[in-house]
């Protein structure tokens, strides 16, 4: 019956391995819900409750994207609990779900025919655009009508493959609440660098990650802990080089050789936190997560340029990643002009903390190494807290 | 309270990885033993049949070093074991970069949290990263006693040094599955690297013999090669791999000191305030050595990994008026018939026991038994021969198990309380009863 009506949905990506790069950050769970929209497509996964996360795949990925809400009346199977409010915009944005796995299995059929992307090369995808000159290489993305599969039409020069994809009613889930306006902390960072760490602390096989942020004299400061069975592991990100760093003449005259080559060109006007706001600059804010939860945000740390870290004031944590996918038509790109710039979303839930005496011996010498000075006594840490 | 802090220019940490990465392929934990002027990893496997030890020099490893035990005085000594594949999480790879790109270190500063008034005990290892990234880990250790084997390199008449770099392509050759490493030292200016291996696979009814690898190197190839024509001598190939990978890391060579089979062998090597041990149990072929006359005791080639351990005794009682080191008494107790004195009279080729450290050739021997008392000096090996003759008992031949449990009482002694055996009976005297 739907037929004479235009399809709800019609995109066409130049690139399906845009997509694929951006939606394998999230994949964590069997289906994703995805929402269609005049802005663009999301999809979001979520994990028991206590994590979820979201890729935003933005119109202007798309050299063509179509798209023609439908009409409340025609919408019955829609979910039920926006019957009473028919008229409504949330009519107007369909939802279903569908299996991310299948999804990411289908734009990789592409990708295994395509000489670019057989490379392997997906951690350095975002600095290549190599990509580009594969214009034949087309991924259509239909959604006809509510209830319809997903359809996926892969072309490449002459071979043209079709994926219906079934799509499932939405589960009723709800967002995990992120207050915005009462943010207890934000900072900005590169995305590496938080990579980095977690992949640090995933040495000790830890349970929890727990988050540290503070003001030390004026100078921000973020560390990350964990601890294990075999010990502890602490990663600290301060603003400025540690006044220490200069004991050791020989190391320092290599790292300063070597790191000013390097670091003086794009790493001395930007600072380690680019943005860093306590909502309380004289308390420390500490907060746990699940280790293995926030492992699995790993893949969106590694290809994202910088990563917005918020805790709002319940602890929920919010990583919000930058991904810069590689540039195809006009850059909508805000901080870096070029390449395109998508959004990943994740949200964890905190642990309710027990504030042990351990949690506390870790945050004491945290404090001491913070200060950067060797021989910090407990007492003026005290005097800190 | 220890205090133990020291500092890690990037290389340096690097070597750090290097020598645990080879460490661990010895043992699941190292042992850690820190000393006023020196900082000393050690390892020792579980069949106790190799031990490592790499030493670090305080002024010359570290760009900064402190050690004060809180006992001991001078000669004190900080000793823990950590797992290798904590220290190595912590020491990556990939620490010492060049060019200074993300995860290069500045500097890594380690320290020890051993306090009375605080309940965690740690190992804190401080890796200060460029741009003002510091990863601190704090690792749980366990405080052990360490053991050192000792090698004395006097005995140890064979002697080769060679490039690490050409050995390493040597090594490349041998199979996989390979255990066996026998370095034969041939008589037409060769020397025969030769890999292989005797398990036997049971379970489907075949004798497996895979592969054996022989790489004759001529000796001119090595920079250094004193070992008497015709030795045998077999270690693990594992082991022996370890080393050399580890040595070329340092771009050094490396140095093997030995006597005979069945005794230990030690390869050695080191640059730049690192120096390397292994102390490696062997075996080898009685037939072609010089003193098997008689038949080994032992089976032929059983592998070095299932013999007696090594015995290992800590160094720090041991001084140099320490007679010698007790690998005799570990020896004894190995083959608790050796030590039998009315055999070794009586046939004058046959009573050498193959295993036998102390009497290199039956001429000497023989030799020996007829030289006075007074010979055999105080802290000769021969006096400590003499620490395993129980002078009370029956000296009939054919009471082996007073040679055994004098044996082993000596080895205990030694590691336990290092007192110092006298003899307990005149040579002289024995030999009138024999």
């Amino acid at each position: 019956m739907d037929i004479e009506d235009p399809p709800i949905l019609t995109a066409v990506s130049s690139s399906a391995r845009q997509l694929y790069l951006l939606l394998r950050c999230i994949t964590s769970s069997t289906k994703a819900h995805v929402q269609i929209s005049e802005e663009g497509l999301k999809f979001s996964v979520d994990e028991a409750s206590i994590m979820e996360a979201s890729a935003f795949l933005d119109k202007s990925l798309f050299t063509t994207y179509n798209f023609n809400p439908p009409t409340p009346q025609r919408n019955p199977q829609q979910s039920d609990d926006s019957e009473d409010e028919d008229l409504d915009p949330p009519n107007t944005t369909p939802t279903f779900q569908i299996s991310l796995p299948a999804l990411l299995e289908t734009l990789q059929i592409f990708g295994l025919t395509d000489p670019n992307t057989t490379k392997q090369s997906w951690q350095t995808s975002a600095a290549f655009s190599n990509n580009v000159l594969g214009m034949n290489n087309l991924c259509r993305i239909s959604y006809n009508s509510l209830g319809a599969p997903l359809s996926i039409i892969l072309t490449e020069a002459s071979v043209r493959t079709q994926c219906d994809l079934t799509t499932y009613e939405p589960e009723y889930s709800e967002d995990i609440p992120f207050n915005r306006q009462a943010l207890a902390f934000k900072t900005i960072m590169r995305g590496s660098w938080l990579h980095d760490a977690l992949s640090e602390l995933s040495s000790t096989s830890p349970e929890q990650l727990t988050m540290y942020a503070k003001t030390v004299r004026g100078k921000p400061f973020f560390a990350l802990s964990s601890s294990g069975t075999l010990g502890s592991a602490r990663v600290e990100f301060n603003n400025q080089p540690q006044p220490s760093a200069f004991r050791t003449p020989a190391s320092t005259n290599l790292a300063a050789g070597a790191g000013t080559g390097t670091d003086a060109g794009e790493q001395a006007p930007t600072n380690l936190l680019e943005t860093f706001q306590l909502l309380d600059p004289d308390t420390v804010l500490r907060s746990s997560y699940k280790f293995s939860l926030i492992q699995k945000a790993a893949r969106a740390m590694s290809v994202a340029t910088k990563v917005s870290i918020r805790v709002d004031d319940q602890g929920v944590l919010s990583l919000q990643f930058m991904v810069e996918v590689e540039g195809g038509a006009s850059g909508v790109g805000t901080s870096s002009g070029g390449g395109k710039v998508s959004f990943i979303d994740f949200r964890f839930v905190p642990l309710v903390e027990d504030g042990d005496e351990e949690g506390e011996g870790v945050d004491e010498t945290m404090m001491q190494y913070g200060d950067g000075s060797d021989s910090g006594t407990g007492r003026e840490d005290e005097d800190m807290l | 309270m220890v205090v133990l802090n020291f500092t890690l220019t990037p290389q340096a940490a690097s070597k750090l990885h290097d020598l645990l990465v080879c460490l661990g392929k010895f043992s699941d934990t190292v042992a850690v033993e820190a000393r006023r002027e020196k900082f000393t990893f050690t390892a020792l496997n579980s069949s106790k049949s190799a031990y490592a030890a790499v030493t670090l020099d305080g002024k010359l490893f570290f760009t900064k070093y402190e050690c004060i035990p809180s006992s001991g005085g001078p000669d004190g000594r900080f000793t823990c074991s950590m797992y290798t594949k904590a220290l190595l999480s912590v020491f990556k790879g990939r620490l010492y970069d060049p060019l200074g790109r993300d995860g290069a270190i500045d500097r890594c500063e380690v320290s020890v949290q051993e306090r009375e008034n605080e309940t965690q005990c740690r190992f804190i290892v401080k890796m200060v990263c460029n741009q003002g990234v510091i990863k601190t880990y704090k690792l749980t250790y366990e405080a052990v006693d360490v053991m050192h084997a000792l090698f004395d390199r006097s005995v140890a008449k064979n002697y080769w040094s060679m490039s690490s770099g050409v050995i390493k392509e040597y090594i490349e050759y041998f199979g996989t599955k390979t255990e066996m490493l026998d370095i034969f030292a041939g008589e037409d200016g060769r020397c025969v690297f030769k890999s292989y291996t005797e398990k036997i696979s049971n379970g489907k009814e075949i004798l497996k013999h895979p592969l054996v690898t022989a790489v004759a190197v001529s000796t001119s190839d090595f920079e250094q090669f004193t070992v008497q024509a015709g030795t045998h001598i077999v270690i693990s190939v594992k082991d022996f791999k370890a080393i050399v990978v580890h040595a070329d890391t340092l771009k050094t060579s490396l140095k093997a000191y030995y006597s005979q089979p069945t005794r230990p062998l030690q390869f050695s090597y080191g640059c730049d305030g690192l120096l390397c041990e292994f102390t490696l149990m062997t075996s080898g072929d009685y037939t072609g050595a010089p003193l098997t006359s008689t038949p080994a005791p032992q089976t032929l080639g059983s592998r070095g990994a299932s013999r007696a351990p090594l015995t290992v005794t800590d160094r720090t009682s041991i001084r140099s008026d320490m007679p010698p080191p007790t690998e005799p008494a570990s020896r004894r107790d190995r083959s608790g018939r050796l030590r039998n004195p009315g055999s070794r009279q009586s046939s004058s080729a046959a009573q050498e026991d193959p295993e036998s450290l102390f009497i290199p050739d039956a001429q000497d021997a023989r030799r020996r038994e007829d030289d006075e008392e007074s010979a055999w000096a105080p802290l000769d090996y021969e006096k400590e021969e003499t620490l395993g003759w129980d002078a009370s008992a029956d000296h009939d031949a054919s009471v082996f198990p007073t040679f055994r449990d004098s044996g082993s009482m000596s080895t205990t002694n030694m590691s336990d309380s290092n007192e110092v055996f006298e003899p307990t009976q005149r040579v002289s005297q024995i030999k009138g009863l024999w």
